[in-house]
């Protein structure tokens, strides 16, 4: 018997519900929920790659802007259309997550963090200092986005709608599959992966390319929301934010990051008022649930509910 | 006929040399014990066959085909399965998931395939958990499927690990201390364990091992290594009775250099 509370019920409901919301709300919540979801496409991206696979790297927050980047820069130095820069910045923005996959074939653990965090700070200092192409610090207009007879705002809500549940469900599918179990074994214990015929090197870049691709179409879509691009939001903190959404979400569990990013979107957004305190909270938000909940507070519905086992579990971690 | 092949193999570690030139034929159907004092390169002769630690000089083949230079996963994909001296299963995974786990080199889908949840490959998921049912029951553990695999007790551990290297048909099996740390009955199952996969199955197993009761009784034929170099082969019985393997394993007698009794 299906569970009223189960998995199945709540995301038809909050889908219907988030494709109801324009009729409803006011542009400014509109524009909170279309972040949401963009951020739902980060932290579920990232997920698979840190969760499920177990690469502890610091290159989403970077790889967000080269998506964002990328996709204003190709309208505005090719002249390309949105609908043709978008695609094609999604393609190089998978592109560079394979490069950065690179070291993670030789490196593990601290030494694929340091890797690529200094890959983050080149990041920066290239959209920062390569003025000619980026535009520099004070960053630049993307053209206004056009949906024919539907209001700009409604017509990217929905683009993002869509894609958040195209990825979201791929990224399920993905975790259901050999695919998800072969990324799990290549984080719980490399000998064993590679005795059952498990390429790392082939399970590795697809986990970064996989993450790549998720923060590609994320930060194309973010360009296109904010008509504006510029360095600082693809900084430091903006891998904080995500880490803590996948983390207090619960690590390895694909419906607990959409979780995590709409909560601290949500709180990202009732702290706007008090300056500062939007960092406070993350951190204390990110601590308590590493002590208290390790496993997230999608461990809280899956107790409380019935319907939301999922296959595969969340790395273990050390007593 | 000689399913696995190893031919004048030698590894050396930092000028330590942990095998030096050792022949090794292990045929079709047999259990191969291979036994030694601690240190005398057991361990790394798997590694060395699976392709871990690839050998300085020597070859190896299976049913063959050449393994040497290949990487560990395309050497698994050959059909060589292994377990190991600490038990690697994969603690996020439920007991069911670490058996299909052991299917990946036969399972051909495509992330594109696995992301849009194919029919092929839905089909391909039920026919890899059925197979992995199966597995389970043949070491006697269809009941614990749905448990985490930190869960389960050591023994269980090495069991479910042996499932999981099986379920994809490997023509050898290298086993890395089955028994140690178990109990005598559970010694006595994974006897009986290793000669129904020879015999039902048809792998052939290099068995590694301290318990030397368990190699005696099990091992159709025994290789004995020290220091890196083989001392001596042959049967349970002649093993038993040689001189250079006492010796090994006790030292030489203080008078006359007669062997230790």
């Amino acid at each position: 018997m299906p569970a009223l509370a189960g998995r199945r019920n709540v995301v038809v409901l909050a889908v219907l519900a988030l494709a109801a919301l324009p009729a409803m709300a006011n542009p400014y919540i509109l524009y909170v929920a279309n972040i949401a979801l963009i951020y739902a496409i980060l932290a579920v991206g990232l997920n698979l790659l840190l969760g499920y696979a177990g690469q502890f790297a610091f290159a989403n927050a970077a790889l967000f802007g080269i998506g964002a980047y990328a996709t204003g820069l190709f309208q505005v130095r090719l002249g390309l259309s949105f609908w043709a820069a978008f695609p094609a910045a999604v393609v190089f923005t998978t592109l560079v997550g394979l490069v950065v996959a690179l070291p993670a074939l030789r490196l593990s653990g601290l030494y694929l963090a340091l890797v690529t965090l200094a890959f983050a700070q080149l990041t920066q200092w290239v959209m920062l200092n390569w003025e000619r192409v980026t535009f520099g610090a004070g960053g630049f207009r993307v053209p206004p986005l056009t949906f024919g007879a539907l209001a700009p705002a409604l017509g990217l809500y929905y683009l993002t709608l869509l894609l958040t549940g195209l990825l979201v469900a791929a990224a399920w599918n993905t975790v259901r599959s050999g695919v998800g179990r072969a990324l799990v074994a290549v984080r719980d214990s490399e000998v064993a992966a590679e005795s059952l015929a498990i390429d790392l090197a082939r399970h590795k870049a697809i986990a970064f390319s996989l993450s790549a691709l998720y923060a590609g179409v994320a930060g194309g879509l973010y360009s296109a929301l904010l008509s504006f691009v510029a360095p600082e939001g693809f900084d430091l903190f903006q891998m904080v934010v995500q880490f803590s959404m996948v983390v207090v979400g619960g690590l390895g569990s694909v419906w607990g990051s959409v979780l995590g990013a709409g909560l601290l979107v949500g709180l990202q957004e009732a702290l706007r008022a008090f300056k500062g305190a939007q960092e406070i909270a993350f951190g204390l938000l990110l601590m308590a649930c590493i002590i208290f909940l390790p496993d997230g507070l999608i461990s809280l519905v899956k107790r409380r509910a019935r319907g939301w086992d999922e296959p595969l579990r969340a790395p273990d971690r050390p007593a | 006929m000689s399913r696995l092949v190893v031919r004048d193999v030698s590894i050396a570690f930092g000028g330590v040399v942990a095998l030096d030139g050792v022949d090794l034929e292990l045929a079709a159907g047999e259990i191969r014990g291979v036994i030694g004092p601690n240190g005398a390169g057991k361990t790394t002769l798997l590694n060395v066959i699976c392709g871990i630690n690839p050998p300085d000089r020597g070859a190896i083949a299976l049913d063959g085909v050449p393994l040497v230079g290949e990487k560990p996963s395309a050497i698994a994909a050959h059909g060589l399965g292994r377990t190991f001296q600490a038990t690697q299963l994969f603690r996020g995974m439920t007991v069911l998931e670490n058996v299909m786990t052991g299917l990946h080199g036969r399972l051909t889908e495509s992330v594109l395939g696995a992301a849009f949840r194919s029919r092929r490959l839905r089909e391909a998921e039920a026919a890899a958990a059925a197979r992995a049912r199966d597995v389970l029951a043949f070491v006697g553990m269809q009941a614990f499927e749905g448990r985490l695999a930190t869960e389960l007790s050591f023994g269980q551990q090495r069991v479910i690990e042996i499932a999981r290297a099986l379920i994809s048909e490997p023509r050898v099996l290298l086993l890395d201390e089955p028994a140690v740390g178990l109990s005598l009955n559970r010694i006595t199952e994974v006897d009986a364990l290793m000669r129904r996969i020879r015999d039902e199955r048809g792998v052939s197993i290099l068995l590694v091992e301290h318990v030397i009761r368990l190699v005696m009784d099990v091992s159709d034929r025994i290789t004995v290594l020290s220091y890196g170099r083989k001392i001596a082969e042959g049967g349970p019985d002649e093993i038993r009775a040689d001189p250079a393997v006492i010796e090994a394993y006790l030292g030489r007698d203080l008078h006359a250099g007669s062997p230790a009794p």
